[in-house]
C-alpha cells in the first residue's frame, strides 16, 4: 500500500498539470452545451400563443360535417374555421394582407368557396373539415373601372359576379364554380337607374331613383333571363325624406331589403312590406329560417336595457317569446348579427345560437338565453402597443418595507416604543401568513389563480395592450388571461402612445398608466389615463383635449405623489402639462417633432418662468435632402434604460470607451435621388442640442425599417434594391481611448463640440424579417441580444456580438484575443436559435421586451395576428439553478458533510484525550 | 483574374468615395443671423460664409465685430441660463429660394469661450444640406478685444456625408479563397503520422485511462487483504 502511494505521488502532480493544460479543452466542451433552445418538455413551461383571426367579415356555421363549427372570413384576411362550443381556431388560412388577399366572398354547401382579391380574382374551393384547399381557378376581368362595387353569390350551384355601372348597366357572369367554366359569357343589363345607394339581395338588385319627391323604388333579378323590373313609387312606403336602403346582416330566407326602419321583402315578383317594426335605427337585422317559419332577429344596444335582442315571426308578425332577452351586463357596443342558426328542440322549443360582432371587434357566440357560450377578443389581432406593468407587492410585504423606509420611519415612529410595537406587528402578521399557507396546504393553492402581487423574481407582470379597435387589454403574462378590459369607441390609436407614469411601487398610491392618441373624429388629443392593474379610470381619467398634439413625453422627476408629469406639446406650440402642478418640477426638458413629410425637425426647450412652461424652438434641421426625402423612423433610446460598463476592455489592458448619449435620436428618411434611384439617408442627431454626431447614405436602398437603438449601438433594415435583399445596417459609437468627461460627471450634450468615432459595417439578412427587438433586463448586465422576428413566422434570437460593427474580416491576434467573430457577410439564422419553436406565428408586426426581477431573464411579446409570450436569457440562466437541479443529492451530501465533521470532531477529541492520558 | 479586376474596380470606387463622395458641385452660400441686439426684429445680421466649391470646401467667413451692446445683451442671456440662438439661410445653385436651420448654443458657454464656436454643416452627396450645427469650442478663452468691439472666432467645417458600407461579399469569397489555397498548400506539406500530428489528444486521454486504470486496483487492494 505504501508502495503504491509513492509511486501514484508523481502520477497525481502530472494530472494536474494535465488537468491545468486541457483546461480550455473543458472551455471548449461546455461551449458545445452553448444551445439556446429548450427541451421538448419546456414547451408552454414558459411560453403562450394565443391565435387570433381579426374582426369578423362574413360567418356562416357549419351544419354539414359532424364536428360543428363555425366558418369566418375576416376583415385580417384571413378564412378560418372556429369550434362551436370553445371558440377555439379548428383551422386557419392567412390570406395576403393587401388587397389581393381581400375576402369578397364566403359561402358554404358542402364545401367551402370564397372569392379573393380585386381584380385578378381567385375562386378557392375548400374543405370544410380540414381546410384543405380543393380546388381554384383565376378570374381577370378585362375592365378595371367599376369593379369596386361588385358583388359575388353563388345561386344553384353557379357563381354569379355582378358588376354595376352607376347610371349605365350592369353586367353580370355566371360561372361554373368549381371549374371556371363561363357558363353563359357576360350579359350587359340596361339600367340607368342604379346608384351608390343600390342594395343587393341575391338575386334582386334594388335601389330608390328619381328626382326628390317623386323617387321610384326599383328592383331587379339580375340572373333571370328575361329583364324584369319591379317599379313602385317610394311614396307607398316611406314617407320619409331621405330614404335609405340596407341590406340585413344575415338573411338566409327570402331576399328583402330595410326601408329606413321597415323590412321589405320580395316575393314574386312584388315588393311586401312586413309589419314589423325595426325598434332602433342602429339595430342589427337578421332574416333566418327556423323550423317554425322564418324569423326576424333584431339586435341592438338599449341605453336603458343594455343589450337586447327580439325575434318576431316573419309570417304572423307575432313576437316569439322564448327568443329574446336583454342583459345590462352584457357590454357590446354596436352589436351586428354576423350568424344565426335556429332549430327546434324536442319540447317545439327554438333554439338559437347567435354570433354577434362588436364595434369593439370581439365576437360573442350567444345562446338562447342570454348564455354568452364563448367570446374572441379579435381586437387582439390588431396591438399598436404594448407596456409591461409591475404589480403591487403583497400586504404584507409593503407592510415591511414600510417599516425600513427611514423616510417613513422618521415620521411615523418617533419613539422606539412605537417601532418596536409596529416590529411585533409585522412579525405576528409575516407568523399568521405562514400558518395560514401551511393550513392551506397545496390542494387548496392549486384550485385558485395567483393573487396579483409581484412574485419574488417579479416574472409576473400586467401586460396592457392597446389596440387598433380602441380597445384595452390587461392581460396576466404567465398565463395569457385577460384580467380587465376596457373599450374606448372615441380614441384613434394611430401613432398613440403609452406611458407607465407611476409604478405600484409606491403602496398608498395606485399605479398609474396614461394613453395618448387622438380623438376619432376632431383629431385633438385624447388623453386616457387608467389604473393597469385593475383597468379602472383615473386621475384625469378620459381627457379630450381641444388641440392636436405634436409630441408628448414624461417628466423625469416625480411630484409628491410619485406622479410623473405627463408633457404635452400642441400644434401652437403652447405646452401644457398634467397635472398642472408638477409645471415647477419641469428643468432642463427637451423634445424634438419630426415631420414626417417636410423631413424637418425642430427641437425645443422647455422653461419654466415661475408661472407656466413654455417652449422656445432652439434648433431646426432639415432632412429633406432638397426636397425629395421624408422620415420614416425616429428612435430614441429607452426610456430609463440602464447602461452597466462605459466602455470595452480591448486585449492590450485598455478601454474603448463608449459613446453614451442619452439624447441620440436616430433619424431614417428616405426618398427617390436623381442618380442613385431610391436612397436612405439615416442621421443620428443629438436630441437636445439638434448636432448632427453622424450620417450616411445607402445608395439604391429603400424602406428602412425596424431600428434598433440601445446603449451605445443602432441597428436598422433597409432593402437593397441593387442586390435584391434585406440588409442589416449596424453602428456603434465610440469615444475612444479616453474618457470625455470624468467618470460620475453627468453628459451634457450643450458643451463640447466633440465629435464621436463611429464604427459601421451592414450584414446581409437572408430572410424577409418583420419585426425586430432587444432583449431588456433589469441591470444590462446580461448581453443584449436581438429578436428578429420573419416572415416565416419564426423569431430568431441573435446575439449582438455577430451584428457587432468592429467585426473585421480576419482579425489579427489582439482582436482574436478580444473574441471578436471574424467578419461574414451573411448573418447566421440557425434553426436552433428560434425561441417560439415549432409555433409559428403568423402576420409578426411587433416584438416588445421588458426586464424581469431576474438579470438573467428578459420577458418578451410578440403581436400580430397572434399573440406569443416567452422569456428569453441571453446570457443563459446564469442567477438560476436548473429545472431538473437534484435537490435532494444535495440536501443529502450537506447533512453527511455536517454530520462528517461533528463526528470527526468528537472522535478528534477523544483521541486526544486517549494521547494525554499516555 | 476577373475577381481580381472585381477587387480593383472595389478598391478604386472606395478610393473614390473618400476623396470625392459628392456628385454635385457648385457655390454655396449661408447668411448667418443671429437673436442678439435685434431691436425689434428676432433675427438680425451677424455675418455671412461662401464656399465658391462645395467640393474643396474652403470657406471665406465675414461676421461683423461684436460691440459693448451686444456683450451685455449676451451677459443678459447668461444670467438666464438662456440660449443664443443662430438661424442660417442657405442658399445654392439649384436652391436660390433658401433654406433655414436654426442652432442654439448657452449664452453661458459662448461667454465663456471667448465667443468662439465651431460651425459645421454636413451635406448630402447630392449637395444638399442636412444641417448647420453651432457649438462652442471646448476651451475656456480670454475675449479677443480689438479697439472696443469684439471679434467672433468662428471655425467652419463641411462634413461630407458619407455613403455607408455595403457587406463585403467580395472580400470575403477572397479570403474564403485564400484558406482554401491555403489549407490545400498545407495538407500537402503535412504528412506526419496520424501520432506525431493528435499526440496532444491522445496523451491526455493515455493518462486518464492509466490513472483510472491505477485507481481500480488500490480500491481492490483493501478488499483482497
Amino acid at each position: 500500500m505504501g508502495n503504491l502511494s509513492i509511486n501514484l505521488k508523481p502520477n497525481f502532480m502530472g494530472l494536474l498539470k494535465c488537468l491545468n493544460s486541457i483546461n480550455w479543452f473543458i472551455v471548449f466542451f461546455s461551449l458545445i452545451n452553448l444551445s439556446m433552445c429548450i427541451y421538448e418538455d419546456q414547451i408552454g413551461k414558459f411560453d403562450w400563443r394565443q391565435s387570433y383571426v381579426g374582426r369578423i367579415k362574413f360567418a356562416q356555421f357549419d351544419t354539414v360535417s359532424t364536428a360543428r363549427k363555425i366558418i369566418v372570413a375576416t376583415e385580417e384576411n384571413v378564412l378560418a374555421a372556429l369550434n362551436l362550443k370553445t371558440g377555439q381556431v379548428v383551422w386557419r388560412h392567412v390570406f395576403e394582407s393587401t388587397s389581393s388577399g381581400n375576402i369578397q366572398l364566403l359561402h358554404l354547401s358542402d364545401q367551402i368557396i370564397t372569392v379573393t382579391g380585386s381584380n385578378p380574382y381567385l375562386v378557392r374551393g375548400w374543405d370544410l373539415s380540414t381546410g384543405v384547399l380543393i380546388w381554384e381557378w383565376g378570374l381577370t376581368l378585362q375592365k378595371n373601372e367599376h369593379t369596386d362595387f361588385s358583388e359575388w353569390w353563388v345561386q344553384n350551384g353557379l357563381l354569379v359576379h355582378m358588376v354595376p355601372k352607376f347610371g349605365s348597366h350592369i353586367e353580370v357572369s355566371v360561372y361554373n364554380v368549381a371549374t371556371g367554366h363561363n357558363r353563359g359569357a357576360t350579359s350587359k343589363l340596361p339600367a340607368v337607374w342604379i346608384n351608390e345607394g343600390c342594395v343587393l339581395s341575391p338575386p334582386y338588385y334594388t335601389c330608390i331613383s328619381g328626382s326628390p319627391g317623386n323617387q321610384l323604388l326599383l328592383s331587379m333579378d339580375v340572373t333571370s333571363d328575361a329583364v324584369q323590373i319591379i317599379s313602385k313609387p317610394l311614396a307607398e312606403y316611406t314617407t320619409a325624406r331621405n330614404a335609405n336602403l340596407n341590406p340585413f346582416d344575415t338573411n338566409t330566407v327570402i331576399p328583402g331589403f330595410l326601408l329606413n326602419e321597415k323590412i321589405i321583402l320580395i316575393r314574386g315578383n312584388k315588393f311586401e312590406a312586413i309589419n314589423i317594426a325595426v325598434s332602433e335605427p342602429s339595430a342589427s337585422v337578421a332574416l333566418v329560417d327556423s323550423a317554425s317559419g322564418p324569423l326576424v332577429l333584431q339586435t341592438w344596444n338599449d341605453e336603458a336595457k343594455g343589450f337586447t335582442l327580439t325575434a318576431h315571426n316573419l309570417v304572423s308578425g307575432q313576437r316569439v317569446n322564448e327568443i329574446g332577452w336583454s342583459d345590462r351586463s352584457l357590454s357590446i357596443p354596436e352589436p351586428e348579427l354576423s350568424a344565426v342558426i335556429c332549430t327546434k328542440t324536442a319540447r317545439e322549443q327554438h333554439v338559437c345560437r347567435i354570433l354577434v360582432t362588436a364595434a369593439d371587434d370581439a365576437s360573442h357566440l350567444i345562446q338562447q338565453e342570454g348564455r354568452v357560450l364563448w367570446t374572441r377578443e379579435e381586437a387582439l389581432a390588431n396591438v399598436v402597443a404594448v407596456e409591461f406593468v409591475d404589480l403591487p407587492v403583497s400586504d404584507l410585504d409593503a407592510a415591511i418595507e414600510s417599516e425600513f423606509d427611514q423616510k417613513e420611519a422618521a415620521k411615523m415612529h418617533s419613539s422606539v416604543l412605537a417601532a418596536f410595537t409596529r416590529r411585533l406587528q409585522s412579525q405576528f402578521q409575516q407568523l399568521q401568513g405562514a400558518v395560514r399557507t401551511l393550513l392551506a396546504g397545496d390542494a387548496a393553492a392549486a384550485d385558485e389563480p395567483p393573487p396579483l402581487v409581484r412574485d419574488y423574481f417579479n416574472l409576473h407582470k400586467i401586460m396592457v395592450l392597446l389596440t387598433d379597435a380602441g380597445k384595452i387589454f390587461g392581460m396576466d403574462n404567465l398565463s395569457g388571461e385577460i384580467l380587465w378590459k376596457l373599450y374606448e369607441p372615441n380614441l384613434n390609436t394611430e401613432a398613440a402612445v403609452m406611458f407607465t407614469r407611476r409604478s405600484a411601487r409606491h403602496p398608498p398610491h395606485d399605479a398609474y398608466l396614461t394613453i395618448v392618441g387622438k380623438h376619432e373624429e376632431t383629431g385633438n388629443g385624447l388623453i386616457v389615463s387608467l389604473n393597469p392593474i385593475r383597468g379602472t379610470p383615473v386621475g384625469e381619467q378620459t381627457l379630450h383635449l381641444d388641440v392636436q398634439i405634436l409630441q408628448c413625453a414624461v417628466l423625469y422627476k416625480a411630484d409628491a405623489q410619485k406622479l410623473h408629469a405627463l408633457i404635452l406639446l400642441d400644434k401652437d406650440e403652447n405646452v401644457q402639462i398634467l397635472p398642472e402642478s408638477s409645471a415647477p418640477l419641469v428643468e432642463n426638458m427637451y423634445m424634438h417633432v419630426a415631420d414626417r413629410s417636410s423631413a424637418v425637425v425642430r427641437g425645443y426647450a422647455l422653461r419654466h418662468d415661475g408661472e407656466r412652461v413654455s417652449a422656445k424652438n432652439i434648433w431646426s434641421v432639415d432632412l429633406s435632402g432638397g426636397g425629395s426625402q421624408r422620415v420614416v423612423w425616429s428612435v430614441s433610446k429607452p426610456a430609463a434604460e440602464r447602461i452597466h460598463s462605459a466602455g470595452r476592455v480591448l486585449p492590450d489592458r485598455s478601454v474603448l470607451y463608449k459613446h453614451l448619449n442619452p439624447n441620440l435620436v436616430l433619424l431614417l428618411t428616405e426618398g427617390p435621388d436623381p442618380v442613385h434611384k431610391d436612397v436612405v439617408v439615416a442621421t443620428c442627431v443629438d436630441g437636445v442640442s439638434g448636432g448632427v454626431l453622424s450620417a450616411h447614405v445607402h445608395r439604391r436602398a429603400r424602406r428602412p425599417a425596424l431600428p434598433l437603438h440601445s446603449e451605445h449601438f443602432l441597428a436598422y433594415l433597409y432593402y437593397n434594391d441593387k442586390q435584391r435583399r434585406h440588409e442589416i445596417a449596424t453602428l456603434e459609437l465610440y469615444e475612444g481611448p479616453e474618457r470625455w468627461v470624468p467618470a460620475g460627471a453627468a453628459f451634457s450634450s450643450l458643451r463640447g463640440a466633440r465629435a464621436p468615432h463611429v464604427q459601421r459595417h451592414a450584414y446581409i439578412v437572408p430572410a424577409a424579417p418583420a419585426a425586430a427587438a432587444l432583449s431588456a433586463t433589469e441591470r444590462s448586465l446580461t448581453d443584449k441580444h436581438v429578436l428578429l422576428a420573419l416572415s416565416t413566422g419564426a423569431i430568431v434570437e441573435l446575439p449582438w456580438a455577430l451584428l457587432e460593427p468592429r467585426r473585421a474580416l480576419s482579425p489579427a491576434g489582439e482582436a482574436r484575443e478580444e473574441g471578436l467573430v471574424p467578419y461574414a457577410p451573411e448573418l447566421p439564422l440557425p434553426a436552433e436559435a428560434v425561441v417560439n419553436y415549432n409555433a409559428t406565428l403568423l402576420r409578426l408586426t411587433r416584438i416588445h421586451t421588458a426586464p424581469s426581477g431576474l438579470e438573467s431573464t428578459s420577458l418578451v411579446l410578440a403581436t400580430g395576428l397572434d399573440l406569443f409570450y416567452t422569456r428569453i436569457a441571453p446570457s443563459k440562466t446564469f442567477d438560476l439553478l436548473k429545472d431538473d437541479f437534484d435537490y435532494y443529492l444535495i440536501s443529502v451530501v450537506l447533512a453527511a458533510l455536517v454530520l462528517a465533521t461533528y463526528s470527526t470532531k468528537y472522535f478528534a477529541a477523544r483521541k486526544m484525550l486517549k494521547m494525554a492520558w499516555k | 483574374m476577373q475577381q481580381f479586376t472585381l477587387f480593383f474596380v472595389v478598391h478604386l470606387t472606395a478610393l473614390f468615395a473618400s476623396t470625392a463622395c459628392i456628385d454635385y458641385d457648385g457655390f454655396l452660400n449661408m447668411k448667418l443671423e443671429h437673436s442678439l441686439n435685434c431691436n425689434d426684429e428676432k433675427f438680425c445680421h451677424r455675418g455671412s460664409i461662401t464656399l465658391k466649391s462645395i467640393r474643396t470646401g474652403v470657406p471665406i467667413i465675414d461676421q461683423i465685430l461684436f460691440n459693448e451692446k451686444h456683450l451685455e445683451a449676451l451677459k443678459k442671456l447668461a444670467n438666464e441660463d438662456e440660449f443664443y440662438s443662430i438661424k442660417t439661410t442657405i442658399t445654392t445653385g439649384e436652391n436660390s429660394k433658401g433654406t433655414e436651420y436654426l442652432s442654439s448654443v448657452k449664452a453661458q458657454a459662448f461667454l465663456e469661450n471667448g465667443l468662439s464656436d465651431v460651425i459645421n454643416a454636413w451635406i448630402l452627396p447630392n449637395g444638399a444640406v442636412i444641417a448647420v450645427n453651432f457649438q462652442v469650442a471646448n476651451s475656456t478663452q480670454p475675449l479677443k478685444q480689438a479697439t472696443n468691439e469684439y471679434k467672433l472666432n468662428s471655425k467652419f467645417y463641411l462634413r461630407y456625408i458619407e455613403q455607408a458600407p455595403v457587406p463585403d461579399t467580395a472580400s470575403y469569397i477572397q479570403k474564403m479563397e485564400r484558406d482554401r489555397e491555403a489549407r490545400e498548400k498545407g495538407e500537402m506539406k503535412d504528412n506526419r503520422s496520424f501520432l506525431a500530428k493528435y499526440w496532444m489528444y491522445i496523451v491526455p486521454v493515455a493518462i486518464f485511462v492509466m490513472i483510472s486504470g491505477a485507481t481500480n486496483p488500490e480500491a481492490s487492494a483493501p478488499a483482497g487483504r
